[in-house]
Order: structure tokens, then sequence, then C-alpha cells
């Protein structure tokens, strides 16, 4: 278009055209309650893309995508505006979106490495705020690759090795970019939290190496107290008794000594020597039991049983189980002979019986009332033997 | 080795001086690049030889063309690498007599510039010469401070950046050891502007050197970084930042002081992570002067009351009572008493736990004002004679 001078055509066209709206109401405006949705629906005024662009309720916003994206622009011009979109989705904290524009841009295998390596460094990031911290450290070495010695991809790299705590190579990552820039303050700030968190992790490896040291040492001077009263275990699974001898059996008892039993005990040996065991006392008249979490192998059974059977237990009906009344009894392993207790013994002397077998570390005891009518239709029948 | 303290490769007797001075004049052809290889072999020998004796030395001394064609022959890619190598040995030699660095720096003004373009290249075999020259070099407060210069003038990346990256990179030269970095490094950081690249927060060079303390293979090179942090920590300014979470320099110090001590539970948590449940077979730093180096080091850094306080804080006391208890040397434990009573001493009494809130009365507070100022001045005092009294250090090279 020449010159300043308006055209008088032109000039009277205008004026016909507005003159129309003398009569004619003007039908292309806003709608005045609804001016403002109106507004935002036109793609210049538009201050955030809709996240989906249906042709049918934005038909221009379609237009002007469908130009940008078109196939016929070079894999260049097509893979940055992918690029831009996707920086767009980043800002908006919408990095699923923002990868999904990314590997686009990548998809166009556009020829310009610096691009590439921007998007791949791009996704990285956007991978890095998903929690996808393989995937973000895979997408920084293929930066790298493209160019070795991009800043943003280093950084990132160190960061997920960071939140992968892989700290060396957190630490090693860094010390690569501070060798391009050395006063770069993501890295130094990076590089020395890594640092820490190395140095941290190894002060814990060697706490629990420290730890298991002496775990297996309390477990050996548990096993050869064992050993040393010569009393006879066995584990669960085993059907066969075996001599505590055996080393094979030693360390699955190794491994029952670390594990707490079912009701949270465990054998333990004070500063004297001396051992406590949980002990289970069972009463099969009311299919009741006790446990004791620590009974002193000195101790006796009639010390417990007093303390015990202070009061008469509520499940006891008759009220007959009282101390002086009690019988205590083992079964041996083939549970077919019984073995009468004295109660004045102590744990330790029942435990060395030769046919007494500890099972599962927690030696157990059977109780019933002498003389009582449930006692006597127990023992009936079976072969019992009087422990001195 | 001839001199005590100084790095030197073996010589042999020299004769009367005369026949030595026309001896030596006549080598000089055959030193020169392009004379016959078995002849310039022989002369280099001969000339290492002559370096290992005083008078040999200052024979050579007076020779700058000889010198010049030494220097030139040490740092030559070409010639038979019998010769450079020897060639590289005489520097050694010369450099560590102080009385010659005139005359070497005068028959080759560039002996600085090449020495250290040869000590930091990785491809060069004899690096390690070069390296011992520049650390014998060093020593001298003048030829230390003319190398500080060339260091700072060269290319960002080749200069200080580049030998402590030389330093603290393993298998950096595959040929060359380079232990003695270490010492030269140590040197260098008594000239204020080798501190202050070394201490640049907006940097990470420091920090690099830590780990070093550690350094099992060679206690020149441990040695070497030791001094250097210690001289490091005059720099009462950087106190805060080094024993900081930039740094974090005081477990560094402490690790090499450490045994395998079996601690509470308690006492460990007080440690910092670095110390905590050592494992059984942990030695103490071998080498006593390194120690006492060590404790040097830590001494300074309680300069300053709230360096003081960190120091006391994480756990200092409990490994140098354990120190004291295994300590043989008694230089070293007297080193190790002085610095225990800075961190006992000063408990505040009951009542008085937050000096801040104490009130006092305002005379007495200007006599205490006054006596800080007093104390703080021997102090720096003190330290300065610490600091003169160290100068041109190295642990005593093989």
């Amino acid at each position: 278009m020449e010159g300043s001078q308006p055209d008088a055509a032109d000039d009277r066209h205008m004026d016909a055209f507005l003159d129309k709206f003398r009569s004619q109401p003007y039908r292309g405006g806003f709608h005045e309650d609804q001016w403002e949705e109106e507004f935002d629906k036109i793609p210049l005024f538009m201050k955030k893309a809709p996240s989906e662009v249906d042709p049918k309720e934005n038909p221009d916003l379609a237009c002007l995508q469908s130009i940008i994206f078109d196939e016929e622009r070079s894999p260049e011009e097509q893979a940055k505006t992918y690029k831009d979109e996707g920086n767009d989705y980043f800002k908006e904290k919408d990095y699923k979106k923002a990868v999904i524009s990314y590997t686009e841009g990548l998809k166009k295998k556009c020829v310009d490495p610096d691009l590439n390596a921007v998007l791949y460094t791009n996704r990285a990031a956007a991978q890095y705020y998903l929690g996808n911290f393989r995937s973000a450290l895979n997408d920084v070495m293929a930066a790298r690759k493209l160019k070795p010695h991009h800043l943003k991809a280093i950084t990132r790299g160190a960061l997920c090795h960071l939140e992968l705590k892989h700290f060396a190579e957190a630490v090693s990552w860094c010390d690569e970019g501070l060798h391009i820039d050395a006063k770069e303050k993501k890295l130094l700030e990076v590089r020395a939290k890594a640092d820490k968190l190395k140095r941290t992790e190894q002060r814990d490896v060697r706490k629990a190496k420290l730890k298991e040291k002496k775990e297996q040492n309390q477990n050996e001077a548990l096993l050869q107290a064992i050993k040393v009263r010569n009393i006879r275990l066995i584990s669960e699974a085993a059907g066969e008794d075996e001599d505590t001898a055996s080393e094979g059996l030693g360390e699955i008892f190794l491994d029952g000594l670390s594990s707490e039993n079912p009701y949270g005990a465990r054998l333990s040996l004070d500063d004297r020597g001396r051992l406590s065991w949980p002990v289970l006392f069972l009463y099969p008249e009311y299919a009741q039991s006790d446990f004791i979490s620590a009974f002193h192998e000195d101790s006796r059974f009639i010390d417990h049983l007093m303390v015990m059977f202070g009061e008469t237990p509520s499940w006891d009906s008759e009220q007959k189980y009282c101390p002086d009344n009690l019988e205590v009894y083992f079964e041996d392993e083939d549970r077919t002979e019984l073995y009468q207790v004295p109660p004045k013994s102590t744990l330790l002397q029942v435990l060395q019986h030769p046919r007494y077998f500890v099972k599962a570390l927690t030696p157990a005891f059977l109780i019933c009332v002498g003389a009582s009518p449930f006692c006597k239709n127990f023992l009936q029948g079976r072969k019992v033997h009087r422990v001195k | 080795m001839d001199q005590a303290g100084r790095t030197a490769w073996p010589g042999a007797p020299a004769g009367p001086e005369a026949t030595l001075d026309a001896e030596a004049a006549e080598l000089l052809p055959f030193l020169k690049q392009g004379a016959r290889a078995d002849l310039q072999t022989a002369a280099a020998q001969h000339i290492l030889a002559l370096t290992g004796t005083g008078p040999g030395r200052a024979v050579l001394a007076g020779q700058a063309g000889l010198l010049q064609a030494l220097a030139e022959l040490a740092a030559a890619a070409a010639p038979a690498p019998a010769v450079a190598r020897d060639a590289a040995r005489a520097l050694v030699n010369l450099a560590a007599d102080p009385s010659l660095h005139e005359q070497l720096l005068a028959a080759d003004p560039g002996l600085h510039a090449r020495l250290l373009g040869r000590a930091l290249d990785p491809q060069w075999p004899w690096a390690d010469e070069a390296a011992a020259a520049l650390a014998n070099l060093s020593r001298e407060p003048a030829p230390c401070a003319a190398l500080m210069e060339t260091l700072a003038a060269a290319a960002p990346g080749s200069g200080l950046e580049r030998l402590v990256c030389a330093l603290c990179t393993p298998g950096y030269n595959a040929r060359a050891p380079l232990h003695y970095l270490g010492p030269l490094l140590s040197n260098l950081s008594q000239q204020p502007a080798a501190r202050a690249f070394l201490l640049d927060p907006d940097r990470c060079v420091v920090q690099r050197l830590l780990p070093l303390t550690q350094y099992s293979d060679s206690s020149l090179r441990r040695g070497g970084v030791v001094g250097t942090l210690r001289n490091c920590c005059f720099e009462h300014r950087h106190h805060e930042w080094l024993l900081g979470p930039e740094v974090d320099i005081l477990p560094f110090l402490l690790l090499p002081l450490a045994g395998s001590e079996d601690f509470s539970e308690e006492e460990m948590e007080r440690l910092p992570v670095d110390l905590q449940y050592l494992p059984p077979d942990k030695q103490r730093e071998p080498d006593a002067d390194i120690r006492k180096m060590l404790i040097e080091a830590i001494m300074l850094l309680t300069a300053t009351a709230p360096g003081r306080q960190q120091v006391r804080d994480q756990g200092t006391y409990l490994i140098l009572r354990e120190l004291h208890n295994w300590e043989p040397e008694p230089d070293v434990q007297i080193a190790c008493e002085k610095l225990i009573q800075v961190l006992i001493g000063d408990e505040p009494e009951c009542g008085m736990e937050n000096l801040l809130e104490v009130q006092v009365p305002e005379d007495v507070e200007q006599q205490l004002q006054q006596l800080d100022r007093q104390e703080q001045e021997q102090l720096e005092q003190q330290q300065r004679e610490l600091a003169g009294g160290s100068k041109g250090e190295g642990p005593a090279p093989t």
C-alpha cells in the first residue's frame, strides 16, 4: 500500500459499512454478560492455552497449531517448535506433557546436535521432576554423547546420581563439570552435599558391620554356653535329636538366636556367664499357657510358681492351682514318656536331663494339679519317670 | 644423600677444582642437541656425578652455558631417555643447593616455567624429576615467590589449578607418581597468593586436598598436603568457612590422629561421621612430623572463639585424649597437651554458660577487652614464629 493519502474509494466503502449499523445491530461483537469467556477464546488474547485443542470449540487455535506443526517445515524448525512447547509445559510444571513434547522433537531426528542435546537435557530435567531418575540419567548421557561439555546436562546428571544415592558418581560428575566451569555454584553445592552423604553412608556401613560382628560374637558366646552345659537343642524342623556338637546344627541355632521368638524374648547371657531362657508353662487341663520371658537357669520352678500362682488364675474354675498342688512335667521328644520335675529343681538341672530337648530355644513344661482327676487321666497309659 | 632433607641423587667423589672446571667446560659440546648419542649419554652421566658433591656443583654453577644446556636437555623430548633423565636429575641436585639458585635462573630465565610445564605434563616421563627440582627450588623464599608469580601468570587452568589437579588426580601421569608436588604445594602455600587461590570460596580447591591426608602410599605427598592445610589455617578470616559444611576440614585433620577406639555409643555420636565406628585395624599417622603438623593445624583453628567452640563441639577432645595415651614422641605429646588445654580450659562456670547474658560492669568489660587484644596479639606473634620456623619444610624425602 503506498501513499499517505487515503484512497477516496476506500473511504466511501468504509462510510457505507458504518452507515449500515444505523439500522442493523452489529452481530459480531461480544455478548455483554459473557464477554470475558469469549475474550479468552480468541487465541491472541489467551492467557493460557487449553490443554486439549478441540477444533470444534476452538477453530482458530486449531488452525494456528496446524501451521506451526506443519509437516512441511524443516525437521530443525519442527524440533525447535516442540522444544518451545515442551519448555512452556515445563514452566507450568506439566512435566508429563513436557516429556511428550521433547520426545516429539527428538523424533524429528534433525541434524542439529545442539538442539538435540538441549532436547535431551530438557527432557531429563522433566523426568527428574517426575522422579524418573534413571530415565533422566539416560537422557543426560545421550545429551553428553552429542555435546560432552554441556554443563546443564552434567549438572542434571550429578543431581540424578544424588537422588539415586550414587554419591561417588555424583561427586565425579560435579568434578567433570567444575573442570569446565570451576565456579559453577550449583555444582559446588551438589558436590559438597554428595560428598557429605557419601561419608555418612560409609559411616553407616561401618556401624552395621560392627553391629553384625558384635551380634555374631554374642551368639557364639550363647552357643558356647549351651554346649558347655550339654543341653540338647532341637530345631523346629528337625525330627531327630542330634548332638549340639555337630557344626551344621550350630549354624541353624545361630540364626535362631538372632531372631526373637514369637513372644519377643530371647536367650541371654548375663555378666556372670549365667543363662536366662524364655520358658513356656502349659496347662493342658484348661488349654492355657504362661510365658516367662527370662527364666534364670539357677532359679527354681517353685520360685516362679509361687509368684505366678499367688492368686489362682482366672481360668482356674476350681481354684485348685496353688503352688503347693502343682506338678511339673516334661515330655521327651517322642512325646510318649513323661518326666516329673521336682519343683525345687533349678531350670538348669532339668535342661541338662539327658532326655530333655529344648525345642526352638524355648523350653516348655506341662503343669497340672497333682491328684486331680485330670492329672490322673493325663498320666494314664503313659510311662512316667521321676527326675532326681 | 648429600644434604639432609634435600632431594638428591648420588654422585661420585670429586677431584681438584681447577681440573673440574676445565673438564666441565669440555663437556659442553657433547651436551648440545644433535651431539652423538653415546657421547651425550656419557656427558650427562658425568654431569650428574658432579652434581652429587658440593665442589662439583659449585663448578657447574659457574658455567652458565653448561647450565643452560642441561636445562634444555632435561626438558627436551628428542634425546635418548637416559640423557633427559640424568640431566633432569642433575638439575634436581643443583636446585637442592640454595646458593646456586641465582646462577641457575641467570643461566636459564625460563627455568621455572619450563620445569612447571614438564612437571604438569601428563605424558612427560621425567615429570617426577621436574617436580623434585621445583620442590627443592621452592624451599627458598625468593624462588618460591618467583614460582608463584609464574604460576599466577599462567593461562587459566594451567597454573596452580593444574598443580592441584595433578596432585589430586590418581594416575595423572602414568609414568610419574608426582609425590613431590606435595612438598611443592606446601612451600607455595606460604605465599598469600597461593592461599588465596586454595581458599577461594567460589571454587572447590582445598576440598580436593582433604582426602589426601589419608594417602597411605607416600608420606611425601601426605606431608605436603598436611603442610599446605596447616599453612591455610593461618587465615583466620576463613576459619568459619573451613570448619563449616562447605569444607568441613576438621574430620580430615582428626582422622589420621585417630586409632580404633572403642568409644561408648554416646561418645561416638559426638564425633564427626568420618570418625565414627572406625574398624579395629585403623592405624594412626605413622610419621611424627605429620602428626605434629596436624595438631598445629587444629590449634590454629582454635584461635578464634567461635572456631574454638566448633572444634570442641566436634568431639576433638575425645580423639586427642586417646592420641595422648598412645603418642610415643615427646614433642608431639607436648603439642597434643597444649591443644587439649585449649579445649578443656575456659569451661563456663555455673550460671555463666551463656556469656552473652552475663552482666559485666563497664570498667571490668574494658579491662577484659584489653586483655583479649593482648592475647590475640601474642597469639599472632606465636603464629608468625611458627610460620617462620616452618619455611622451606618438607618431610625428609628419600
